[in-house]
C-alpha cells in the first residue's frame, strides 16, 4: 500500500467532499461509482474518494435535500441508484463555490504575500 | 426514514458490478476483477453501517454507545462487589430515609383535608399567654358575642368533648370519647355523611331528640361497617339517643371521638352554668370564612371584637392572663404539634443524604484513581475524552441507579415506620403512604449524583506522556486527589458528629426521665378508671359505693390495699387537673403577691399508703373524714414549708378560695403527678367524702398486678351494674406510655445517627485503605531501611485520628452555629450538655480507630520484597 503511485495523492480537506459531489452532479445524474471516478479523473488522479466516505456523504446530501435519487439500469446491466441535484442543491453548490474561492484567496494571501501584491494571480488560474 | 437495508445492499452490489464490468473491459480476468473490486471498495459492512448512521438521529448513536458502556459498567462492577455493595446500600439508605420523611412531611403538613373548601376553614383559640394557657376554649356567652358581632367569619361551629358511658352499641357499657356539637358544626366543617344524615339546626335546643353520628373509623372497625346501625337506640350516660348517620372519613380534631352527638344528649350542656356563665369554658370553636373574607381580615376583626368583649366583662378575664384570641387554618392547626419534630427529622434525613453522597463520591473517586492506568491505556489506544467520560458516566449511572432502585424499595417500610412515629403527633400520619413524587425526586437526585460523580475524576490526556502509569498500571495519587478524599471523609465525620450529639442529647434526656425517682411505688400500683359522671349518678350514695368497693377490693387475696382518688398520675394530665387559689391562716402575702395556687386532688382513706407516698407528719385520711365531720386536708411538703411557720402545718388552717377553712391533719412528700420531668408542685389533698369526687381506683398488689384486673372489675360491677371499669395499668406502664414519644424521638434520631456513623466509618476506612495501598512502596522502603512495623501502623492510625479530629472540630463549630441560627427561628434551642458531646466524640474517635485499624495493619504487614519489586 505504502509504495505505490498513490503516495502523490492528496487528502481531501474536511468538508470539501460535499462540494465536489455537488459540482460533479452539475452535468447530470450519476451513480456513486461514476461520481467517484469523475472526481478522480477530473483531478488527474490526485484525489481519490474512498467508498467508505463517498456513500455516507451521498446519503447525507440526500437527507439535507440537496440530492435526490432514482433507480435506473446501469451499464453493467444492473439496477443502480442515480443521484441528481435538486434546486436546493444547486443553490448550495453556488454558495459553496463562493465560500471556497474566498477561502483559497485568503489562504493564498497568507501563503504567498509577494504574488498577491503583484496582482492577485490566484484568480486568473 | 432512510433507505431499507436491502436497498443499501443493492446499491453496493450495483457499485461493485459496474467496477467489475469496467475492469473486465480493461482486460482483467473476471475472478481477479471481482477480488480487486471488493478490495477497492473496502469494508462493506462498515460502509453500510456508516450510511445507516447518516439516517439516524444524532442522539441515537450516543444512546447506543451509552447502552454499550452501561453493559460494560455492569461487567466492571460485578468484579468490584465490595465497592458496589457499599455504594448501593449507602445511597439506598440515603434515598429511602429521605423518601420516608418527605412522604410524611407532605402527608402531614401539606396535604389538604377532605373537608369542602378546607382552606377557608379556621380553628379559633382563646389563649392566656400570661398564665401559660395555650387553649382555654370558649364559654357559651363568649361564642354568642362572636357570632353576633363578627362579619368576616360566615359561620361558627361548636364542639365540646364529653366522656359518655355508652350502652347499646358494642356489648358491655363502655366509656366512649364523644363530641357534642351544635347543628351548624357539620355545615361549617364541610363534611358529608356516608350513611344516613348529619346533624342540622333542627337537632339543637333542649326539646330535640337525642341524635348521634358515628365516626367512620368507629363504624368500620368496631361495628364492621354494619349498615343496619342507623335508627338504633342507644344510651349515652343517662340520656337516650338514636344513631342517625355515619360521618365520612376525616381527620378528627381536636380529639379522636367515636361518636358525635347533639347538645341535648349532655345534660351538663343544658344547665344554667353552661348557658350563662362566661367563665365556664368548654367549647372548641371552628369557623368558616365568609365569602370574600381573608384570614388576615378575619384575624383582625376577631381580635378587635374579642378585645371589646374583654373590656366589657373584666371580671372574667384575669389581667394577669392577658387573654387573647388567635386563629389558624384548621390544616395548620392540626399539623402544628408535628411541625417542629418533622422538620428536625427532615434536616436529619438531609444530613444523612449529604453524608451518603459524599461517601459515594469518595469511593468512586478512589476507584477512578485506581483506574487511571486503564484509562491511560484506553486514551493511548484512541479513546476520546468523551468516550472515557461516558465510561465513567455509565458506571456511576449503574451504581446510582441501583442505589435508587433499592432506596425506592426501602421507602415503603421506611414510610410505614416514619408514619407510625409521626402518628404520635398528628392523626394525619396514619394515612400517609409513599409519595410517588418523592420517589421521582429521589431518583432524579440519584441521576444528578451520577452525572456529577462522573465529572469528579480527572481524565488522562492522550497527549500527555503517560509514562510509568501506563507501563505498570499502578496507582499514583496526586496531592489534589488525596486532599479531595480527605475533605469528603472529614465532611462525613463532621455531619455524623452533629447527628450523634443530637441523638446523645435525646438519649440522655430519656435516660434521666426513665431512671428518675417519682416518689411512687410504680410497679405495684394498679390504676383503674371508674368514672362517676358516666352513669349520671352524682348521687349521695356514691360515697358509700366507693367505700364498699375499696373495702371489698382491699380484702381480695393478693391485694395489699385499695384506695380511690381523682387523678391518675401523668395519664390525667390536662383533663382532670384542677388548680385553685388558697389562703393560709397566719400567712400574709407580700405586696403584689397573688394568693398561692395549688393542685387540688381528692383522695380516699389509705390513698397515700396504697400509692407509696411518704407521710411526713400527721395522719392519713380515715373513713370518718366525711360530710358533717370536721373539714380536714392534707398538704404536700412544699405547701407546708412555704406557707406555715417552721413548716409545721399540722393543725394549721387552710382555706381554698370560695370554701370554708379546713384543718391540716397531715403533710405528705412532694410529688409531681403531671409532668414526667419532675417539678416542684404544691398540692392540697381533700377527702373524697367531703364534697369531692373520685373516678379512679388504685390497687396495691402483692404479686403480679395485672392478674387482679378481672376480679377487681367483677367486684365493682357487682356493686353497680353499669359502672365502666377501664384502662387498668400499673403506674410504671402509664409513665412508660407517656414517655413513649420521647423514646420514639430518641430511637428515630439514634437510627439516623447510627446510619450516619456507619457510612462515615466506611468512608474513613476507604480513604485510609486507599491512601495506604498507594503508599505500599513507601512502606516497603521504610521497612527495608529498618523502620519498625509499629511505626507504620501508628502513622496510618494517626492519619485516621487526624481526619476524625478535624471532622469533630468542624462538626462542633458547625453545630454551634446551627444552634445559634435555629434559636433565631424556633426560639430557645438548648445546647447539648458536656456528656452528650464527650460521648459523641468518644464514639466517633473509637469508630475512627476501628476504621483505621484494618488499613494500618495491612500497611504494617507490607512484604518488603513484593513492594520493592513492583516498581
Amino acid at each position: 500500500m505504502a509504495k505505490n503511485p498513490d503516495t502523490q495523492r492528496l487528502d481531501l480537506l474536511q468538508g470539501t467532499l460535499d462540494m465536489l459531489i455537488l459540482r460533479t452532479l452539475q452535468w447530470g445524474p450519476e451513480h456513486g461509482h461514476g461520481i467517484g471516478q469523475a472526481i478522480r479523473a477530473q483531478s488527474d488522479d490526485l484525489l481519490k474518494v474512498e467508498t467508505g466516505s463517498l456513500y455516507p456523504a451521498l446519503h447525507r446530501l440526500v437527507k439535507r435535500g440537496w440530492l435526490k435519487w432514482e433507480w435506473d439500469l446501469s451499464e453493467a446491466n444492473q439496477r443502480a441508484k442515480y443521484y441528481r441535484l435538486t434546486a436546493a442543491g444547486k443553490a448550495q453548490l453556488s454558495h459553496e463555490q463562493d465560500r471556497w474561492s474566498q477561502l483559497v484567496d485568503a489562504i493564498g494571501r497568507i501563503m504567498n504575500p509577494a504574488r498577491v501584491a503583484a496582482g492577485n494571480p490566484g484568480n486568473k488560474d | 426514514m432512510g433507505p431499507h437495508d436491502d436497498d443499501l445492499d443493492e446499491e453496493i452490489r450495483g457499485h461493485l458490478a459496474i467496477n467489475i464490468k469496467q475492469r473486465i473491459e480493461r482486460g482483467e480476468d473476471p475472478s481477479s476483477a471481482r477480488l480487486a473490486a471488493l478490495k477497492e471498495f473496502g469494508n462493506v459492512p462498515l460502509t453500510r453501517d456508516s450510511i445507516r448512521s447518516v439516517w439516524r438521529p444524532r442522539w441515537f448513536d450516543a444512546a447506543e454507545a451509552l447502552v454499550r458502556d452501561i453493559r460494560f459498567g455492569f461487567r466492571a462492577l460485578s468484579r468490584a462487589k465490595g465497592l458496589t455493595a457499599t455504594v448501593v446500600v449507602t445511597l439506598a439508605l440515603g434515598i429511602g430515609a429521605n423518601a420516608a420523611i418527605f412522604s410524611v412531611v407532605r402527608g402531614v403538613l401539606l396535604r389538604p383535608l377532605v373537608n369542602r373548601d378546607e382552606d377557608r376553614l379556621i380553628y379559633i383559640r382563646q389563649i392566656g399567654p400570661g398564665i401559660g394557657v395555650e387553649n382555654m376554649n370558649f364559654s357559651v356567652p363568649e361564642v354568642k358575642d362572636l357570632r353576633s358581632r363578627v362579619k368576616s367569619v360566615g359561620a361558627f361551629g361548636e364542639f365540646s368533648t364529653v366522656d359518655f358511658a355508652m350502652i347499646g352499641l358494642s356489648g358491655e357499657p363502655r366509656m366512649v370519647k364523644a363530641g357534642v356539637v351544635d347543628g351548624r358544626f357539620f355545615e361549617v366543617m364541610g363534611l358529608r355523611p356516608v350513611l344516613g344524615r348529619l346533624l342540622t339546626p333542627n337537632d339543637d335546643g333542649p326539646k330535640a331528640a337525642g341524635a348521634a353520628i358515628l365516626t367512620y373509623r368507629f363504624w368500620s372497625t368496631a361495628l364492621n361497617s354494619d349498615t343496619s346501625v342507623i335508627g338504633k337506640q342507644i344510651r349515652l350516660g343517662p340520656s337516650p339517643a338514636t344513631v342517625v348517620g355515619v360521618l365520612e372519613p376525616s381527620v378528627p380534631y381536636p380529639v379522636d371521638t367515636e361518636i358525635i352527638a347533639n347538645i341535648v344528649t349532655s345534660p351538663h350542656h343544658l344547665g344554667a352554668t353552661m348557658e350563662t356563665d362566661r367563665g365556664h369554658r368548654m367549647t372548641e370553636l371552628f369557623g368558616r370564612l365568609a365569602p370574600g373574607a381573608t384570614i388576615e381580615g378575619a384575624r383582625a376583626e376577631l381580635a378587635a371584637v374579642h378585645a371589646a368583649t374583654v373590656s366589657e366583662n373584666p371580671k372574667y378575664y384575669s389581667s394577669q392572663a392577658h387573654v387573647q384570641l388567635t386563629i389558624a387554618r384548621l390544616r395548620d392547626q392540626i399539623a402544628a404539634p408535628a411541625r417542629t419534630i418533622l422538620l428536625v427529622l427532615l434536616a436529619a434525613a438531609a444530613v444523612v443524604f449529604i453524608i451518603a453522597c459524599s461517601n459515594v463520591a469518595n469511593l468512586i473517586l478512589a476507584r477512578a484513581v485506581r483506574r487511571e492506568g486503564e484509562l491511560a491505556v484506553r486514551a493511548a489506544l484512541g479513546a476520546g475524552r468523551g468516550a472515557l467520560r461516558r465510561t465513567l458516566l455509565a458506571e456511576s449511572l449503574v451504581l446510582c441507579g441501583a442505589g435508587a432502585v433499592l432506596g425506592i424499595a426501602l421507602a415503603r417500610p421506611f414510610v410505614a415506620l416514619a408514619a407510625q412515629f409521626a402518628a404520635r403527633f398528628s392523626v394525619r400520619a396514619l394515612e400517609v403512604t409513599v409519595d410517588p413524587g418523592v420517589l421521582w425526586v429521589g431518583s432524579a437526585l440519584a441521576m444528578a449524583a451520577a452525572v456529577l460523580l462522573a465529572y469528579v475524576p480527572r481524565l488522562p490526556s492522550a497527549h500527555a506522556p503517560a509514562g510509568l502509569g501506563l507501563a505498570n498500571g499502578s496507582v499514583r495519587i496526586t496531592p489534589g486527589t488525596n486532599r479531595r478524599l480527605r475533605v469528603f471523609a472529614t465532611t462525613q465525620i463532621a455531619f455524623s458528629f452533629v447527628l450523634l450529639v443530637g441523638a446523645a442529647m435525646l438519649l440522655t434526656t430519656l435516660v434521666t426521665l426513665q431512671t428518675a425517682n417519682t416518689g411512687y411505688d410504680m410497679r405495684k400500683v394498679l390504676a383503674f378508671d371508674i368514672p362517676p359522671a358516666a352513669t349520671g349518678v352524682f348521687s349521695p350514695n356514691m360515697g358509700d359505693f366507693l367505700q364498699q368497693a375499696t373495702l371489698r377490693v382491699g380484702q381480695l387475696p393478693g391485694v395489699d390495699g385499695a384506695a380511690v382518688g381523682s387523678f391518675v398520675p401523668w395519664r390525667d394530665t390536662g383533663q382532670a387537673s384542677i388548680t385553685l387559689r388558697f389562703t393560709v391562716d397566719g400567712y400574709t402575702r407580700a405586696d403584689g403577691e397573688e394568693d398561692p395556687r395549688a393542685r387540688i386532688r381528692f383522695a380516699g382513706p389509705r390513698f397515700f399508703n396504697v400509692l407509696g407516698i411518704k407521710l411526713v407528719a400527721g395522719r392519713d385520711f380515715a373513713d370518718d373524714d366525711r360530710q358533717g365531720r370536721e373539714l380536714v386536708t392534707i398538704v404536700s411538703q412544699s405547701v407546708a414549708q412555704r406557707l406555715f411557720p417552721n413548716g409545721e402545718a399540722v393543725n394549721g388552717h387552710l382555706r381554698v378560695i370560695g370554701s370554708t377553712p379546713r384543718r391540716v391533719i397531715g403533710v405528705v412528700a412532694d410529688l409531681d403527678d403531671e409532668h414526667v420531668e419532675r417539678q416542684p408542685a404544691m398540692t392540697v389533698y381533700l377527702p373524697v367524702r367531703q364534697g369531692g369526687f373520685a373516678g379512679r381506683l388504685f390497687v396495691r398488689a402483692a404479686g403480679n398486678p395485672y392478674t387482679l384486673v378481672p376480679t377487681v372489675t367483677r367486684i365493682v360491677r357487682d356493686l353497680a351494674v353499669d359502672q365502666p371499669v377501664e384502662r387498668a395499668a400499673t403506674l410504671e406502664d402509664i409513665r412508660a406510655d407517656v414517655l413513649s414519644p420521647e423514646r420514639l424521638n430518641a430511637f428515630v434520631f439514634s437510627g439516623f445517627a447510627g446510619i450516619a456513623l456507619l457510612i462515615a466509618v466506611v468512608g474513613v476506612a476507604g480513604v485510609l485503605a486507599f491512601s495506604a495501598s498507594a503508599r505500599t512502596r513507601e512502606f516497603g522502603i521504610r521497612l527495608a531501611v529498618g523502620s519498625a512495623p509499629r511505626h507504620i501502623l501508628a502513622g496510618v492510625l494517626a492519619e485516621g485520628m487526624w481526619i476524625a479530629g478535624i471532622g469533630i472540630a468542624a462538626g462542633a463549630a458547625g453545630g454551634f452555629v446551627l444552634v445559634r441560627v435555629a434559636s433565631k427561628f424556633f426560639g430557645a434551642v438548648p445546647l447539648p450538655g458536656a456528656l452528650p458531646v464527650i460521648g459523641a466524640m468518644a464514639v466517633l474517635a473509637g469508630a475512627a480507630v476501628i476504621a483505621s485499624l484494618m488499613p494500618a495493619a495491612r500497611a504494617a504487614r507490607v512484604d518488603v520484597l513484593q513492594a520493592l519489586r513492583s516498581e
